[in-house]
């Protein structure tokens, strides 16, 4: 008989391929989720905030920029990364978020793309969680299609002065931080904009039914002033984005994990101990079918982010492989979701069970980082060599 | 200060326990841990040693495996490793010698460890140790710290508390402490990975364990718990009552 301690769901011991390293480090997060923020995500998501304990405590586990070397940066494994993000999502996106933006969107164009001075001057502190850092790509008008954004930077001289809006920021609000892609003479550059710099404000959009003990705000850039060593050096065009994009996005594939097995964890339970007509549900057939395919596809995705993991780890990867990977992973932590909320009946409601902010949360996850079509689109693009994402070109 | 803190690696207490043939069945334990009264120990020596410009020495005598919960150890701050195989143990007699043989070889000025561990609540290893170094023994502290040349630890009392003093080579069992062990972090992960674990023998430690005088017959597993008892309806709150006073004792 093989018996159970908690565990998240690893039918295949997909984890045992992991490194001792990145056991221990999966365990650190593990129990600190299942101490510190599975008990207070509910009050959170109630209040509507992002719990400053939890930047405090990432930052002294010493998991942000959890793949960036040097620097005052972990330098650990993208597996580890990959780790890292699926015990945070197993408490919450939001939190997952968090991480992802500060190490894959701020963190990381400063250390691939910064000079000498930005990376010691801007990094440690944000390995460290002292400064929140956010990522300004998204527009109003332009969220699938970045290419064709309206902010943009002039070179006055002595100083940049930026103009235009972002939407949809993650950690906008709280950050001290926030690398901004804009055009320079028709160009995309990214910027370093701090939060007191003049003709800056980050005002926190509200409202949300997803994603709620995550801040999410909008960036708003009136002549905003930023001196001429706050633009990046090392890329231009789109790629300096995407690159960013890629390891969040492969973040987001072990993520989506997390949330998955949190809601089969929820599902089992519950089947195993509710009764109806004198026996648990979990005896029943339609309420095995729904928990045998929740493991089937569990176990999937769990073999599609280590398999990425190994890729990415031995830079053997293209970013198609990551795009397959956050919409499959993605997807069926979502209907996953909802099956859980269907087992758990009128209780799948209640914030007693973590399903229904889950399945919430995944709605923003499915089509953040780029859509869920989108993605397809990617994936359509490599089996033909033709684009579909627009008419023109 | 070299401070040995003794740890065992035990079922983890969420980790369901198999008996079969009389024994414990090691195999279907999914999960091992430190045992719990150890980690307080073990936050108290780290405690110590960063007050004191001290070297902890963590060491513990089990099977293989146990080596994973050293390198734990190490995450969070235990200085030097030791591993005491516990190949030709057959008592408890048997690990205090070990224990006691690594104690002296690295010439320990005070010995932390759990008052009992959670598996086999045996109780004996402290006591039993402090009795072959001929060294003071504590036992159910909450805390100790040194503190000009003594240390100081609590205990319970018969009415309250008590705080005790000793001087020379001493030995404190840890009851629930004061204060949780602390997580590790990436850095300490990362440096733990590289921090060699010394493995040590019977043999090696000159400990002689051919002769005991115990034999463990057998091991069962507690009764199942009797069926609850259900009552619907408010004519039997009296029954209720007089059932929680005077069969449950909980009233």
């Amino acid at each position: 008989m093989i018996t159970m301690a908690y565990e998240a769901l690893d039918f295949y011991d997909v984890d045992s391929l992991l490194s001792e390293e990145e056991r221990m480090v999966r365990d650190m997060v593990r129990d600190w989720v299942d101490e510190e923020v599975i008990p207070n995500i509910e009050n959170a998501c109630r209040e509507g905030v992002f719990p400053d304990e939890w930047r405090v405590a990432l930052g002294e586990m010493g998991v942000l920029g959890a793949p960036l070397k040097g620097y005052g940066c972990p330098g650990l494994s993208y597996t580890a990364y990959g780790v890292i993000c699926r015990e945070l999502e197993r408490g919450d996106s939001g939190l997952r978020s968090f991480a992802s933006v500060q190490g894959s969107l701020a963190m990381y164009p400063i250390w691939d793309f910064g000079s000498e001075e930005q990376k010691n001057y801007y990094l440690p502190k944000m390995a460290s969680g002292e400064w929140i850092g956010c990522f300004g790509l998204t527009e109003p008008d332009y969220g699938s299609n970045p290419g064709d954004m309206i902010t943009k930077a002039e070179d006055k001289g002595d100083h940049y002065l930026l103009n235009g809006a972002k939407m949809w920021i993650t950690n906008g609000t709280i950050a001290e931080v926030a690398v901004v892609w804009a055009k320079l003479d028709g160009v995309i550059r990214g910027f370093i904009v701090e939060k007191n710099d003049p003709g800056f404000s980050a005002p926190e959009m509200k409202g949300k039914h997803s994603l709620k003990a995550s801040v999410t705000s909008e960036l708003v850039f009136q002549d905003c002033k930023i001196p001429k060593d706050r633009m990046l050096p090392g890329v231009k065009g789109l790629r300096g984005p995407f690159s960013c994009l890629n390891n969040a996005r492969f973040g987001i594939s072990w993520g989506a994990l997390g949330s998955a097995q949190a809601c089969f964890d929820s599902a089992k339970d519950y089947a195993m101990s509710r009764i109806q007509f004198n026996h648990p549900i979990a005896s029943y057939q339609l309420v095995q079918n729904k928990l045998a395919w929740m493991l089937r596809e569990i176990t999937k995705g769990q073999l599609l982010a280590y398999h990425l993991g190994q890729k990415k780890d031995a830079g053997v990867w293209i970013p198609e492989h990551i795009s397959l990977a956050k919409m499959n992973n993605v997807d069926i932590a979502l209907e996953i979701a909802r099956v859980a909320r269907d087992i758990h009946g009128a209780n799948g409601i209640l914030d007693e069970y973590p399903i229904m902010r889950h399945m919430a949360n995944l709605e923003s996850v499915k089509t953040y980082e780029g859509t869920h079509d989108i993605h397809n689109l990617i994936i359509g693009r490599h089996i033909t060599g033709i684009q579909a994402f627009t008419r023109e070109a | 200060m070299n401070i040995a803190v003794l740890l065992k690696q035990v079922p983890d207490t969420t980790a369901k326990i198999i008996i079969s043939e009389g024994k414990v069945d090691e195999n279907s334990v999914s999960k091992w841990s430190m045992s719990p009264y150890d980690e307080y120990a073990l936050e108290s020596g780290l405690q110590m040693k960063d007050a004191n410009n001290g070297l902890l020495i963590a060491i513990t005598c089990g099977p293989d495996r146990s080596k994973k919960m050293l390198t734990d150890a190490a995450a969070v701050g235990a200085d030097t490793l030791i591993h005491i195989s516990d190949e030709g143990v057959k008592d408890s007699t048997h690990t205090q010698q070990l224990l006691a043989a690594v104690i002296k070889k690295f010439d320990a000025n005070v010995i932390l460890c759990g008052k009992q561990a959670a598996d086999t609540n045996g109780g004996s290893t402290g006591p039993g140790v402090a009795e072959i170094l001929d060294a003071a023994c504590v036992t159910l502290v909450s805390e100790v710290s040194f503190t000009d040349g003594k240390y100081i630890t609590m205990r319970p009392s018969n009415n309250g508390t008590e705080k005790v003093s000793v001087d020379g080579i001493s030995v404190f069992a840890f009851d629930k402490g004061t204060t949780e062990l602390r997580r590790p972090n990436v850095r300490g992960i990362m440096m733990a990975k590289k921090k060699a674990i010394e493995s040590m023998t019977s043999t090696d430690l000159g400990v002689d364990l051919s002769s005991s005088n115990v034999t463990l017959d057998s091991q069962t597993p507690p009764p199942e718990k009797a069926a609850g008892q259900k009552f619907d309806g408010a004519e039997h709150v009296p029954t209720v009552v007089s059932k929680l006073r005077n069969e449950a004792n909980v009233i």
